[in-house]
């Protein structure tokens, strides 16, 4: 079966001030799919830097990205648009829900952006996310009502709402207690099996050891990629 | 209709911060809220007062009515004096054939500020002279159940009949007598009364008590008087053949100096060149009451562009720190999704509602206003300037709000459409 996701030569340059940083400085990596990935890394390290840009949030200086078969590495923005509301979930380490919005409408976001978006639709669409993450009995809440590890799983729902083929977790542990950590993690892990890429970008080896695949970075680099 | 299912959840999404932030709306509102209450103030009270004018300029004959005064000679012509003969009913003839631009004359001959008896009561109004051409001059008329008019018959046959103003009737008879075919006294002479003439109410409040003497403003005069034939005005009162002044109905207003043009040629040639008459129109009148208006307008247009400006440079300033406020939500619906275009479209909407709800409270405003400046305008003006709410008006107004807000919101609005989703998600 061909990757998921396969990058070649990727490199992101920033010019601060009179130097050329390179966040990213020639990266090969290939994603499966539903393949659970940590990205473990330092700050500084490149790992955000990557995950943007697979996430269709950025945009490399050099190389080439293949995802699902299509070349994706130079989109124009609306474009990347389109792939970050039907092919990308984000989880944040800051939840990010929207505090006006309910949790429904929170998790019905995503499909909000999407061309004849149907309210009623997207909304029962919502609900069923939420009903894979045990939050269900919060329905009609705002996040401001709901504690931590609460806010992460809708969170979570609202990344799986699009039915996407790959999930980016960007530290999504970083604000939870012990309990809901592992809560969190396994709710991530349990989503390869339905053929979702889970992609973990973490600086916490505890943390990216729960993954089956750990890519480790360093100074824009790939420093280790092993599979356990 | 993909549109509408773009623009419909932003609109929502607009209305839920209005009400989240219920005082900074307010606040960001007040410039468009006062802005349209003063432009659909200023627009209609305006609107009132030309109205009113032009029912007051129609009152006094329209723009079609050319008077003929009887002067003095001018300096020049002193010595002449003895030549002149006045205006008398030869000029009536004369015009009458030799100036086809003019469709009625009515020659009036005052009698004077006359006592008018019935029975034990009495009042005192002007008598004049005047003959059937007198109605469409002075664009009156007798309503059919009030009589008749003075006739030719009757100023051939030097009738002793009496047309009476209608605010005389109730000053003369109880309530309970049809003034018509009763007989009043004036300086000793009998008259039956054969008419009574139109009531002239204006749409205003304060002209409809025309009847009552503690209110009616300047159109009372316009409902008092007397009117007999002028040949008994001037046979049977007078004793020469002098009038105090014709009034000339034009056949089309557009040739009004054509027809002052004619008429005075007329006048000169029967006159022998003595200038013992003035011409006038209504028309000077009207041409400063549009200069007046067009002053008014240009006020207080001008105040309300400019509070229609703030209030739009309002709305601009707290969309700018709501986006600032929100650039983590823009983060994240940019991660989720969304176009540049959605959050453009997002917060323009924002802008829209902003500006509808503030458009809708200043037209509020604007009634309350209005309700005022009829009630000064009422007590200051014996005209009065009565205006009247008008939907188009309002909706221009609430246009013309929504239209400011959409300006005020594109600069905004594009500062959040080009936010960099990785730079809003860092913000704190």
């Amino acid at each position: 079966m061909p990757p998921l996701i396969t990058i070649r030569g990727l490199r992101k340059t920033y010019r601060m001030g009179d130097e050329n940083v390179h966040a990213l400085d020639g990266v090969d990596l290939d994603f499966q799919k539903g393949e659970f990935v940590a990205i473990l890394g330092p700050s500084g390290s490149g790992k955000s830097t990557l995950m943007h840009i697979l996430g269709f949030m950025d945009t490399p200086s050099e190389g080439s990205i293949v995802f699902d078969g299509e070349e994706v590495a130079r989109l124009d923005p609306d474009r990347r648009a389109w792939y970050r509301s039907h092919r990308v979930g984000f989880v944040f380490q800051a939840f990010n829900l929207l505090p006006r919005l309910t949790i429904e409408e929170n998790v019905a976001l995503p499909l909000l952006y999407r061309d004849g978006s149907d309210p009623a639709a997207n909304l029962a669409a919502a609900c069923a996310a939420l009903e894979r993450v045990g939050m269900t009995h919060r329905l009609g809440h705002r996040p401001g009502q709901l504690s931590g590890g609460e806010r992460q799983r809708v969170a979570v729902a609202r990344a799986i709402v699009g039915t996407p083929s790959i999930i980016f977790a960007d530290e999504p542990t970083g604000n939870l207690d012990v309990k809901n950590v592992d809560r969190v993690l396994d709710l991530l892990g349990s989503l390869i099996k339905e053929g979702i890429t889970v992609v973990l970008v973490t600086h916490d080896l505890s943390v990216a050891e729960k993954a089956r695949r750990v890519i480790s970075m360093r100074a824009g680099l790939v420093q280790e990629d092993r599979v356990r | 209709m993909r549109l509408f299912d773009r623009v419909r959840p932003a609109v929502i999404n607009g209305l839920r911060e209005l009400q989240a932030n219920k005082v900074r709306s307010l606040l960001s509102m007040s410039g468009i809220i006062l802005g349209v209450a003063s432009l659909v103030a200023m627009v209609t009270v305006v609107q009132g007062m030309v109205g009113n004018f032009r029912q007051f300029v129609d009152a006094m004959g329209g723009i079609e009515k050319i008077t003929i005064l009887r002067e003095q000679l001018p300096k020049e012509q002193e010595h002449l004096a003895e030549l002149s003969e006045g205006l008398t009913m030869r000029d009536v003839e004369r015009i009458r054939r030799t100036a086809p631009l003019i469709r009625n004359i009515s020659p009036e001959a005052r009698v004077g500020y006359e006592k008018i008896v019935y029975e034990d009561r009495e009042t005192n109004t002007y008598v004049t002279g005047v003959t059937a051409d007198y109605l469409p001059v002075a664009k009156r008329w007798v309503e059919p159940d009030q009589g008749r008019f003075v006739s030719d018959l009757d100023v051939l046959n030097m009738t002793d009949v009496i047309v009476l103003g209608s605010a005389v009737i109730p000053e003369l008879f109880a309530p309970n007598v049809d003034p018509v075919g009763q007989v009043v006294k004036v300086r000793g002479r009998r008259f039956t009364v054969i008419g009574v003439l139109n009531n002239i109410e204006g749409t205003g409040m304060q002209i409809r008590s025309a009847n009552s003497r503690s209110s009616g403003g300047a159109w009372r005069w316009r409902n008092s008087g007397a009117f007999i034939p002028v040949s008994t005005a001037l046979t049977k009162y007078n004793g020469n053949d002098r009038l105090t002044g014709l009034g000339l109905r034009i056949t089309d207003p557009e040739q009004l100096r054509d027809a002052v043009d004619q008429t005075e040629r007329t006048m000169l040639a029967a006159h022998k060149g003595l200038r013992d008459f003035s011409i006038s129109t209504n028309e000077q009148t009207l041409e400063d009451f549009r200069k007046t208006e067009a002053a008014f307008k240009l006020s207080l247009g001008g105040v309300a562009g400019i509070s229609l400006f703030v209030g739009g440079i309002g709305i601009m300033n707290v969309m700018l720190a709501s986006i600032n406020e929100r650039i983590r939500e823009i983060g994240v619906r940019k991660a989720v999704g969304a176009r540049g275009s959605d959050l453009f479209l997002q917060f323009l909407a924002e802008a829209a509602v902003v500006s509808v709800v503030g458009g809708l409270l200043g037209l509020l405003v604007s009634v309350g206003i209005v309700t005022l400046m009829n009630f000064i305008l009422t007590q200051a003006l014996p005209t009065g300037a009565v205006a009247t709410l008008d939907w188009v008006i309002m909706g221009e107004g609430l246009a013309f709000s929504v239209v400011i807000g959409l300006i005020a919101g594109v600069y905004p609005a594009l500062r959040a459409a080009k936010l960099d989703p990785i730079e809003a998600l860092r913000h704190e």
